[in-house]
């Protein structure tokens, strides 16, 4: 098991190049992930920070025009080359999408879905509580408890996107990608979500994607500024915010440039 | 060192117009268009939802009321006295090969004198020939009336049975007077109808051959088409490589559903009978022809029904690691299940009610005993339908009909079948 006290590179990109059809989106970026810190990814809308997530468990494979060049690496190991298994990728980077999309299935079996697909639960009970765990987790459990069975999709926006929180954290990834997760969140609920990734810090790696500078300084350790589909900036994120190297993250960051 | 900032909007918008009446004469007017506008509409609407009902509503009433006749027969009580009649039999045989010996035991003879002594020397032009069949199962349900006279129910001759229904010829009027006024006459469910074949005399020909044929046939049907239906829909959309070749299967596809259904009659006649030789007129080369012509539409429906399938679906399964196969096992395919029993109801409903591609491979031939196997000589209800209506026995029509009721019936059961199958499947999620 990886120490939490020395920095340990869990997934690395060197290079990246992302096209969809003749166009880029994204050109260029390296950046590292690890297990201590908590990533950010910022700027403005368009800029690419969802099509560079998507590269990191190979969601981008789905999209037909899409394609990938450069090296990323998940335990030093490549996700892009022959041998690694995308089926098992992604259940080690596990993701959170933009916009709350739950299974047309019952709150318990979106929940369960994961788990019993990779055969995490060894019996009824072990699932009940897997299930109970994750809703906790994702401070969904005290408004669904009593109507497990009621379908996910009749819950409130914010109310599925806790859920979708909750399906990821389910299968215990490695890695978790939240692309915007807050968006569709009430305070209340993004502090919940806020406290969650403050929990999983150390011991899984975690990117979130998010509009919300506050949000960002709040929880994360490091940040990456996108522009353009380039990375601009990337460091600590207290250097960031209170000392960019970047004239041009200054100017997002303050709010100049929208 | 700042960079050019991106363009903003910066030509003012032009200035200087009226603000916008919201209640001024000419809003008014757009309102009250607008209301008229919508209100043709639903009664457009309306109007062509009484017109199909209308047609629905004749159909079944003109169905209905000519073809409750057919599932009714007249009767005639016919005094029998076996002593005196030419009945050939040996009592003792009777038990141990009761078929044979009643073959043998002259039966059409016994009938003939006993309906001439009782209604005269016409009398036994009044009996339909299935009179023989009600008499030997009087015999063997009881042996001991052959000592004695008793009265058999049997059925009535086409022309009897017709004028009994007030429409018969002005002989057969008179006879039926005649009859009734003798109290012989009367008048029951033909239950006959629903478990006996076709045959010449309108009086004894039923409907369970072709039923039988038609369950046959939908059966194969199904079981080919629906598999190979969904699962070239699913290769399709989820598996096929986008390029010419796909583009050229799609296209022939689609062009298979529009193909008129004789041309597959034909198909089938010179792959399944000409090349493969296959069994003629048999329920299994009908299924595989009308197979030929439903799998287009479940795989033209069952795409449309897979492409519904929000892509973020799949993005939510793929993204906690389902595999392609579990994703469209456990995501994609109930949730299109519903659109693909759809196209199957479609497809199913017109190969039930499908003739001329069943013509072309044979099933048109005469067929008086319902089909034991899928490999035995059958008709289809259409087919029979067809046949019937051809016929030039006046008895015929309502047997027509009653066979188009029937044949109605049967398409509602499946359909009724593949709706609740389709709810069951929409609620579950
Ligand atoms: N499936 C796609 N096909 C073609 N172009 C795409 C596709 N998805 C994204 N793009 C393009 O790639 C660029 C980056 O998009 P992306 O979704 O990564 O932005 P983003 O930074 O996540 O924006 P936002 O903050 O609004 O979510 C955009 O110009 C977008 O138009
Ligand atoms: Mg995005």
């Amino acid at each position: 098991m990886a120490d939490t006290a020395t920095t340990t590179n869990k997934m690395t990109a060197r290079g990246v190049n992302v096209f969809y059809g003749e166009k880029q989106a994204i050109q260029n970026v390296s950046i590292d992930v690890d297990l201590e810190n908590v990533t950010a990814f910022i700027g403005p809308s368009g800029c690419g920070k969802s099509t560079f997530l998507r590269t990191l468990n190979r969601m981008n494979d789905t999209v037909a025009s899409a394609r990938v060049e450069g090296r990323i690496t998940l335990d030093g190991e490549d996700i892009y080359g022959s041998a690694m298994d995308v089926v098992q990728l992604r259940a080690r980077v596990g993701m959170v999408f933009q916009k709350p999309n739950p299974f047309p299935k019952s709150i318990y079996e979106n929940i369960a879905y994961g788990p019993r697909i990779h055969g995490l639960a060894s019996g009824k009970a072990d699932l009940d509580q897997i299930v109970e765990k994750s809703l906790r987790r994702a401070g969904l459990w005290e408004e669904v408890k009593d109507r497990l069975n009621d379908s996910g999709t009749a819950l409130s926006g914010g109310q599925q996107q806790r859920l979708c929180i909750g399906r990821a954290i389910a299968v215990e990834p490695e890695v978790i990608l939240m692309d915007e997760p807050c968006s569709a969140l009430d305070p209340i609920a993004t502090a919940k979500i806020e406290e969650l990734i403050l929990e999983l810090r150390g011991n899984y790696a975690i990117v979130i994607v998010t509009h919300n500078m506050q949000q960002a300084a709040r929880v994360s350790q490091r940040t990456a500024f996108f522009h353009l589909g380039r990375l601009v900036e990337q460091g600590p994120t207290t250097e960031i915010f209170t000392n960019p190297r970047k004239e041009r993250t200054k100017d997002y960051i303050t709010g100049r440039y929208g | 060192m700042s960079e050019a900032v991106l363009p903003m909007s910066a030509t003012p918008v032009a200035t200087s117009r009226a603000p916008t009446d919201w209640n001024g004469e000419a809003m008014r007017r757009r309102i009250a268009l607008r209301y008229a506008a919508e209100r043709r509409f639903r009664l457009l609407g309306l109007c062509a939802v009484l017109i199909s009902a209308g047609f629905l509503a004749f159909l079944l009433i003109s169905m209905g009321a000519n073809g409750a006749r057919g599932f009714m027969s007249t009767q005639i009580k016919l005094p029998v006295d076996f002593p005196r009649s030419p009945i050939m039999i040996d009592p003792a045989m009777l038990s141990t090969n009761p078929d044979q010996v009643l073959a043998n035991a002259n039966l059409p003879q016994v009938i003939e004198s006993s309906a001439q002594a009782a209604f005269g020397k016409d009398g036994d032009d009044y009996i339909s020939s299935g009179a023989v069949a009600a008499l030997r199962k009087a015999i063997i349900a009881d042996p001991g009336i052959l000592t004695r006279k008793v009265t058999i129910t049997v059925p009535a001759s086409a022309g009897i049975d017709l004028a009994a229904k007030s429409d018969g010829s002005e002989a057969d009027e008179a006879a039926v007077v005649k009859l009734e006024q003798a109290r012989a006459l009367s008048t029951g469910f033909n239950g006959g109808f629903l478990t006996s074949s076709d045959g010449t005399d309108p009086t004894v020909v039923g409907i369970w051959g072709a039923l039988k044929g038609s369950l046959l046939t939908m059966a194969i049907t199904l079981a080919l088409s629906f598999p190979i239906g969904v699962f070239a829909a699913l290769y399709l959309e989820e598996y096929a490589p986008r390029n010419r070749w796909t583009d050229i299967i799609e296209v022939s596809i689609n062009n298979l559903a529009a193909v008129p259904s004789i041309i597959f009659g034909l198909l089938g006649l010179a792959i399944f009978l000409n090349m493969m030789h296959l069994p003629r007129s048999a329920p299994l080369v009908g299924g595989m022809t009308l197979a030929l012509m439903t799998m287009p539409v479940i795989v033209i429906a069952g795409r449309n029904a897979i492409k519904a399938v929000p892509p973020s679906i799949r993005d939510a399964a793929l993204g906690i690691g389902a595999s392609p196969i579990q994703v469209v096992f456990h995501h994609v395919l109930p949730l299109a299940l519903p659109g693909i029993l759809t196209g199957t109801i479609i497809g199913m409903a017109r190969a039930l009610g499908e003739t001329a591609p069943l013509l072309m491979i044979g099933m048109r031939a005469f067929v008086a005993s319902p089909p034991g196997g899928i490999t035995d000589p059958a008709t289809v209800l259409p087919v029979q339908i067809f046949l019937w209506s051809d016929e030039v026995g006046k008895g015929f029509i309502e047997k027509t009909s009653a066979a188009i009721i029937v044949l109605l019936i049967f398409l509602l059961t499946m359909n009724s079948i593949a709706i609740y199958l389709r709810n069951k499947f929409e609620k579950k999620w």
